[in-house]
Formats: structure tokens, C-alpha cells, sequence
């Protein structure tokens, strides 16, 4: 254990809470679609993975700015979403128990599929800036990272405009509070879990290219991240977006924390203690409701 | 036998139950009655342990049950049917007769299959309904009505000293009603309590000792039927709300 | 139910005669090799299916289990010189009780979320391995001395038949005591938890209990698969035995031969490990592997969800009814 000097620690704050803002992206999506369809899409980690393949591809043979490539992959990613959801998913019988292991089927196969086609080697994109860094009152503020934060609030925020301001949004709201009643009002939910399906991938596609310019990555990667984003959702409240950027933060300061105060193989375990500990003492996470069994 | 001390429950700011003391006597048949959403089923699942009130004690027999889990309420001797029925669809009338515990002991979860005496129990029990020609039929597959009777009786598999009935006669036909209505007359003469929610005036008058009125969470009224019926407090509570419609028209 | 013309006590006497003689009428060690491996997928399935089957909660962390035992075994083995055949039948008490305190825990939660616990686990025992490499040799793994006994070293051409004997005396243990749990009120319990939790409870069942002695139960015969699994490999590594992978195995067999079923997952592990095994031989690697397991599991919980099994019993089922019905009202 090394206890950090000030400097150092204050670093470590800083590029906690850059990375829990890219976290927090990588979770808004895959919490989205809990709150509205109560299914928890363990393909997330997987589309995560594609969505930095897809960057990395565009990156090596076209020169595509990692960045500039998520304004392409991001409606990629939301009809390749709609229609799983629209002509997979809800062929399922009963989703909230079969659904898990139809996206994990789906993880594994695309797992599988990427490994064949990419093979295992770790990859990762490294623009012009990878290495670059801005400094700051003497700290240092990684370019990537600084990016990551940047366009994932910006998605967040987008994200956060659409569920409160648009009719679109106020309906994905309505759905996930009492979906028999949304239906009662003339909302058509099989569209809204097929829409809101496919923002969640779509999120998938953004995350996936943040992830290319910060992490390196293969395809049994998308297991590591479909457990952190699955703990930062949990921690955070299931449904619920203010809870996972909230939790993203915390769950990003503490594992660089962890890496600096004890080493870096032991940081993934910040993820896995809070999940336990989050199901142990307060199972409806910071901001989640508590799931009532009808009686 | 049963008894709430200013119980209160809320759901994110509306309070379903509101400061509610209420008595269940032994060995009578309570009703308890009032327009919907007056805090009916949010009660009773108070009583069964699925909720646990954010203040106040429910007390069984004496003891303190509240904050109890269903299952330990069970065991002291409370069995309840729900308002939607709720069966093992799957298995079959017999099957569901059998899954409620009796006795909790190793020797009894290890028993092999079907323990003679509870399937007796079992039979004895679908004879008195008299359905024991379904016992291998898979609940499912049968009648609205059969179901229900089914579920009264495999609450009674483990002889409990509390009924609880949530709206036994909901969307039943006239002839089950009294059927029904005649079995818990014979239970309630050997000594068993009971605890009913229903909406169907007639039967709550005609079967019921003592009579509860809720609304809005509170207890408004209780007594004899007679004195209910006549009440103003309770008139005013289920017809309030069309006063007050008829006024904004 | 259907009756079947040959009643089942004489297909299961017939199957276990085979397997008692298998070592005999196959002299391939590569035969032996991948019925040791089928047994062991059997024996991993069926005990699987007493949580995720009986009791509705899928687990996808059972793999934890299957290394513990493994490395249980393989440390005390080479620490104190314990025999694995012995000490992998006790361990497994062990692992059951931590599987007993982890259910405690994970069990609180239902449907998606347990899974996502179960995953979670996994991946914690592969953190631990991975980096406790004192007493578990980190990525190296844990190797084993040869299999024999008393220090004398089984021959080659003869070194997969105790396992195959070991491995159908687990079997069948497993299988009985799924069997009887599947008669007992207990079973009669988890079944009940699987169709209605929050009815169960309000019978009397004490929900957290059973499914935390599920939970239990279904651990115990893994860890001792995955004991005997460490010395037939004679080593141990955490990416495999605490990989997904593994646990997605136990969960596809039973699901495909049938989840809920006593002989559903028995049958799903003698379809799936040898076509595993023929998949390795022709296409190596793991990757292609990933995409084969994750197809078929995509396939049969879309198209069919409940297994071989119950949909072929029910098939014969609407048959025989039909074949009743037109005799019916065809009197001959």
C-alpha cells in the first residue's frame, strides 16, 4: 500500500472523475433499458466492444478521427438496436427472466465473431493526441480523457434533453414508471422498448469509441465491461440515469484510487466490492426504487 | 385476536394507510369494507407481512408481527387469499394443495413424494369443495370460479387460526358466492377467524359479525351491519365522490 | 404423462451398464478421455439444475465453484499430499458453505440481477487468483503430480479409467440426490419459488432458506467435479476453470436437454461435450467455440426455451391424445 502525496491524490481525483464521466455513458444506455423494459442487456459490453472495433477500423483504414467516427457509428448502432429489439427480443415468451441469457447468447456470439475476425490481440486507437495532455495548476489533464468527459456529458446531456423535453422522451418516462398505464394512454410500448433498445445501443456506440482511445481492448474485454457497467447501474439505482452518473463518478475515482494505493491488477475489484456491497445494504442502489413485489 | 395500533404506510408521499388501529375479534367473521383505494389490500399485506408499516404494531394473538416475513406470519397460524387469484398454474389441484407447509422440520422437507396424511388432508379438503375428481388436473385448467375455491382451500391445508379473504366473491357467480359463503359460516362455527375484504354489499352484511369501514387510509366506522348501513360517515365515503361529480357538472 | 413401451428403470439400467463397461469395449484413450469430459459436463449440468433448474435462479457463476474445488484440491494436494479422489469429496463441503454464504447474498436479488450477481462472482475468483499468486501461482496456475496412487504413478494406457469410474460414481450421486430432491417437499418448494415466489412465501415456504440450500447443494457436486478435473489435467488455471465460459456450459447443457428435468441436463451434456470436443479438433481455439455455444444457446431459448426433453414429451403427448381422440370416435 503506498499512501499518495497530495499532488498525486488530487491527480488520481482528476482522472477518476474524467473517466467516470466516460463510465457514466457506457451505463446510461444499459440502465435506460432496465428502467423501461425491466431487462438487463448483458450484450452491452459486447456492443461496447464492437462500437471501439468499428472505431478502430474506421480509424486504421480511413484515418477517421476516433471522435468525428461516433457520428457515424451512432445510428449504425440504433437500427442494428431496433431491430434486434423489434424482431428478437420481443419474440421472447417471458422477458424478464429469458432475456439475460438471450443477450448474453448474443454477447458470446458476438464475442466469438469479433475474435474471429479480429483475433485476440489487444488493440487500441491512438490518434494524434493519445499521448498529449494538458496542464493545469500543475496537473495533468490527459487529451483523451479530457475528450471522453467532454463528449460523454454531452451525450448525457443530449440524452437528458430528449427524456425531459421531447413528447418521445416524456413517453420512454411514462413507460418506465408504470408501463400498463402508458398503454392505457395511447402510448404504443412495443415502440418505445424497440426505441429506447436502440438509443441504448446507440450510447453502445459512443462509449465503444471513447473506450478505443483510453483502454486497449479485445474481444473477451466486453466481459470486464459489462461487469462494470452492470455495477455502476446497480450502485446506482436500476433505471435510473442521475444514479449511474453519480455512481460512474464515484465507482471511476475509487478505481484509480485503488490502482494508486494499492496496485493496478486489484482495481476491478472496487467494481465487484460495491456490487455486493450495494446488494447488501441498500439493494435499490443510490437513487433506484425499491422493486416491490405485488402482493 | 388480531390487532393494528395506528399503523401507516406510504408509497412515495401518498399514504395508502393512515394512523390505522383496527380489532379483529376471535371467532368472528370481520368485514372490512370501503370505496377503492382506501387502503383495503395495502392493509391486509401489512397483516401478511408483505409490506412493513412505516410506524405503528400489528399484533397477533398478543405478539408483535409487523416487519415479519409471509412466511413466518404463516406459521403462526394466518392463511390469506390474494384478490387476483394466485396459484402454482402449472401444477396440478393436488400439487397446489400440498405446497403449502404444514409442519417445518428436516424429517418433512426430506420426506419422499406426497406424505400419506397430507394427501388425505388434501383429499378431505377438495371432497368438502368438491372438486376431488381434478386432483390431477392442472389448476390452469380450470373454471374461474373452481380456482378460487381451490385457493380458499389450500389455505385451509395448514389449519390457520386467521383467514384472511381478499374479495373472495370478485367476478363470481351467484351460486359459488353462496357456496362459498356457506363454507366460511361452517369454518367460523368450529372457531376460525376471519378477515374479508370485499366489495359485495350483501354478502359483507349478511356474513359478517362486525364490519370495518376505511377510507382514504383511516378508519371511519365500525360496528354491526346495521349500524354501518345506516351510518352517514360511510354512505358519504363511497358516495361522496359522485356528489362531488354530479356538483362540477 | 407418457408411457413410454420400455419403462425408464430399464433405459437408465441399460445406460449405466454401458457406462460401467465403456472403459472395456473402447480402447481409445481419446474415447475415454471425452467420456471422463462428458461425465464430468453431466455431472456439472444436473447438480446446476437443482438452482437454475428446479429453482428458476440461472446462475452464471457456478464456474466459481468448479475452480474453487479445483484449486482446493490441487493446493492441498501438493501441500499436504492429500489425494484428490479423497480430498476432493470433502473440500466440496467448503466450497458449498461459501456457495451457501455468497447465495446468501446473491440471492436477494431475482431474475436479471442474479445473474449479473453470479457473473460478478466469477470474476472476483478470477481477480483473487490472478493476483494472490502466492498461494495460488497467479496466471502460472497450479500443477499436480501424475495421477496414481500412493506415490506410484498410474501407466499410461490405463491412466483415464479411474477417473471414468470416479466421475460415474459422481454421476450417479448427483443424480440421485436430484432425484430425491425432485420427489421431497423441498423440491416441491423450489419448484414452487420458480412459478410464484411471492406465493411460496405466503404458504409458509421460507423463500431465502431453500433457495440458499439450493444454492448449496447445487455447488457441492461442481467443486467435486472440479477437483477431480484439476488432477485429470494435473493443472489448474484461473482463466479457464473462472471463465464465463465454463459456467455458460453447465447452464447451455441443461437448458437444451431440458432445465427442470432430472435427466434433461444429462442428456444436454452428452449432445454438447462431444460436439465441443469435435468443434476443438476441427476448428481449434476458443473463438469459434464462443460463436457455436452462443448460437445454439440463442436458438433454443428463442425457439426452445423448455429443452429436448419437455418439448418431446409434450410432442408425444398431443400425439397419443390425437391418436386417442380419432379412436374415440372411430369406434373400430
Amino acid at each position: 500500500m503506498t499512501i499518495p502525496s497530495f499532488h498525486l491524490f488530487v491527480q488520481t481525483l482528476i482522472l477518476g472523475v474524467l473517466v467516470g464521466g466516460v463510465y457514466a455513458l457506457m451505463a446510461s444506455g444499459l440502465t435506460l433499458i432496465f428502467g423501461v423494459m425491466r431487462v438487463i442487456n448483458v450484450a452491452h459490453g459486447a456492443f461496447l466492444i464492437l462500437g471501439a472495433y468499428i472505431t478502430y477500423v474506421l480509424f486504421q483504414n480511413f484515418q477517421i478521427d476516433p471522435i468525428a467516427s461516433i457520428l457515424i457509428t451512432i445510428p449504425i448502432f440504433f437500427v442494428i438496436g431496433w431491430l434486434l429489439q423489434r424482431y428478437m427480443l420481443s419474440r421472447i415468451a417471458n422477458p424478464e427472466q429469458t432475456s439475460v441469457l438471450v443477450t448474453f447468447a448474443l454477447a458470446l456470439v458476438m464475442e466469438g465473431l469479433l475474435g474471429i475476425i479480429f483475433q485476440t490481440t489487444a488493440r487500441s486507437v491512438t490518434p494524434s493526441y493519445t499521448s498529449a495532455a494538458l496542464m493545469f495548476a500543475t496537473y495533468r489533464f490527459p487529451v483523451t480523457r479530457l475528450m471522453g468527459f467532454g463528449i460523454a456529458l454531452l451525450i448525457i446531456l443530449l440524452l437528458y434533453l430528449i427524456l425531459q423535453y421531447t413528447n418521445l422522451g416524456r413517453a420512454i418516462r411514462a413507460t418506465t414508471q408504470d408501463p400498463r398505464a402508458a398503454q392505457l394512454m395511447g402510448i404504443n410500448t412495443s415502440m418505445i422498448s424497440a426505441f429506447t433498445f436502440a438509443l441504448g445501443v446507440a450510447t453502445a456506440a459512443a462509449g465503444g469509441a471513447l473506450l478505443s482511445i483510453i483502454y486497449s481492448f479485445n474481444p473477451s474485454s466486453q466481459s470486464d465491461w459489462i461487469a462494470r457497467t452492470l455495477s455502476i447501474i446497480v450502485l446506482g439505482g436500476l433505471g435510473s440515469i442521475p444514479g449511474a452518473l453519480i455512481a460512474a463518478l464515484i465507482l471511476g475515482v475509487m478505481e484509480q484510487m485503488t490502482a494508486i494505493v494499492v496496485t493496478l491488477y486489484w482495481s476491478p475489484i472496487v467494481f465487484y466490492f460495491f456490487l455486493f456491497i450495494t446488494l447488501i445494504i441498500r439493494p435499490q442502489g443510490l437513487m433506484g426504487e425499491i422493486i416491490r413485489e405485488k402482493g | 385476536m388480531l390487532l393494528t395500533q395506528n399503523i401507516t404506510k406510504s408509497f412515495g408521499g401518498i399514504k395508502a394507510v393512515d394512523t390505522c388501529s383496527i380489532k379483529v375479534e376471535r371467532g368472528l367473521i370481520t368485514g372490512l369494507i370501503g370505496p377503492n383505494g382506501s387502503g383495503k389490500t395495502t392493509l391486509f399485506n401489512m397483516i401478511t407481512g408483505l409490506y412493513k408499516p412505516d410506524s405503528g404494531q400489528i399484533n397477533l394473538k398478543g405478539n408483535p408481527i409487523q416487519g415479519l416475513k409471509p412466511s413466518q406470519v404463516y406459521h403462526r397460524g394466518v392463511g390469506r387469499t390474494f384478490q387476483i387469484t394466485r396459484l402454482f398454474w402449472k401444477m396440478t389441484v393436488l400439487e397446489n394443495m400440498i405446497v403449502p407447509v404444514r409442519e417445518i422440520g428436516w424429517r418433512t422437507l426430506l420426506s419422499r413424494g406426497v406424505k400419506k396424511y397430507e394427501e388425505e388432508r388434501a383429499m378431505e379438503l377438495l371432497e368438502w369443495i368438491g372438486l376431488s375428481k381434478y386432483r390431477d388436473e392442472e389448476v390452469r385448467k380450470l373454471s374461474f370460479g373452481q380456482q378460487k375455491l381451490i385457493e380458499f382451500a389450500s389455505v385451509l391445508m395448514s389449519d390457520p387460526d386467521l383467514i384472511l379473504l381478499d374479495e373472495p366473491a370478485g367476478g363470481v357467480n351467484p351460486v359459488m358466492i353462496e357456496k362459498m359463503m356457506d363454507m366460511v359460516d361452517d369454518l367460523n362455527s368450529k372457531g376460525k377467524t376471519f378477515l374479508l375484504v370485499e366489495h359485495n354489499m350483501r354478502l359483507v352484511m349478511e356474513l359478517c359479525q362486525h364490519i370495518i369501514v376505511l377510507d382514504h387510509g383511516q378508519k371511519i366506522a365500525e360496528g354491526i351491519p346495521s349500524e354501518i348501513q345506516n351510518n352517514p360517515l360511510v354512505l358519504e365515503a363511497y358516495l361522496g365522490s359522485t356528489q362531488n361529480a354530479n356538483a362540477t357538472a | 404423462m407418457t408411457k413410454l413401451r420400455i419403462p425408464a428403470s430399464v433405459w437408465i439400467a441399460g445406460l449405466l451398464a454401458i457406462l460401467v463397461v465403456y472403459p472395456f469395449i473402447t480402447n481409445s484413450q481419446y474415447q475415454q478421455h471425452i467420456m471422463v469430459m462428458t461425465l464430468m459436463a453431466a455431472i456439472t449440468a444436473s447438480s446446476w439444475n437443482i438452482i437454475g433448474g428446479y429453482t428458476g435462479y440461472t446462475s452464471l457463476g457456478h464456474a466459481a465453484f468448479f475452480g474453487l474445488g479445483g484449486y482446493l484440491v490441487a493446493w492441498t494436494h501438493n501441500h499436504y499430499g492429500w489425494h484428490p479422489f479423497i480430498s476432493a469429496w470433502f473440500l466440496a463441503i467448503l466450497v458449498a458453505v461459501f456457495a451457501c454464504a455468497m447465495g446468501w447474498v446473491a440471492l436477494r436479488t431475482q431474475g436479471s440481477a442474479f445473474v449479473v450477481v453470479t457473473i460478478a462472482g466469477v470474476f472476483i475468483l478470477r481477480l483473487l487468483a490472478l493476483n494472490l499468486s502466492d498461494i495460488t501461482n497467479g496466471a502460472r496456475g497450479l500443477t499436480q503430480p501424475r495421477p496414481g496412487w500412493g506415490g506410484v504413478p498410474w501407466s499410461p494406457e490405463l491412466i483415464k479409467i479411474p477417473f471414468h469410474y470416479i466421475m460415474l460414481v459422481l454421476l450417479c450421486l448427483t443424480i440421485f440426490v436430484s432425484w430425491r430432491i425432485r420427489q421431497s417437499k423441498f423440491g416441491m418448494g423450489l419448484i414452487a419459488i420458480r412459478e410464484d415466489e411471492g406465493k411460496a412465501e405466503s404458504v409458509g415456504i421460507d423463500t431465502m432458506m431453500y433457495k440458499v440450500l439450493a444454492f448449496g447443494i447445487s455447488s457441492y457436486f461442481v467443486a467435486v467435479a472440479g477437483g477431480i478435473y484439476s488432477y485429470f489435467f494435473t493443472f489448474i488455471d484461473p482463466s479457464f476453470v473462472f471463465g464465463i465460459f465454463t459456467s455458460v456450459t453447465m447452464v447451455l447443457m441443461a437448458i437444451l436437454g431440458g432445465r427442470g428435468t432430472l435427466w434433461g441436463p444429462v442428456l444436454g451434456a452428452f449432445i454438447m461435450q462431444p460436439l465441443s470436443d469435435w468443434i476443438i479438433g476441427e476448428f481449434g481455439g476458443t473463438q469459434i467455440h464462443l460463436t457455436v455455444f452462443g448460437g445454439i444457446l440463442l436458438l433454443v431459448m428463442l425457439f426452445m426455451p423448455n429443452g429436448i426433453l419437455p418439448t418431446l414429451t409434450e410432442f408425444l403427448d398431443r400425439r397419443t391424445k390425437a391418436r386417442k381422440a380419432s379412436a374415440d370416435s372411430n369406434p373400430a
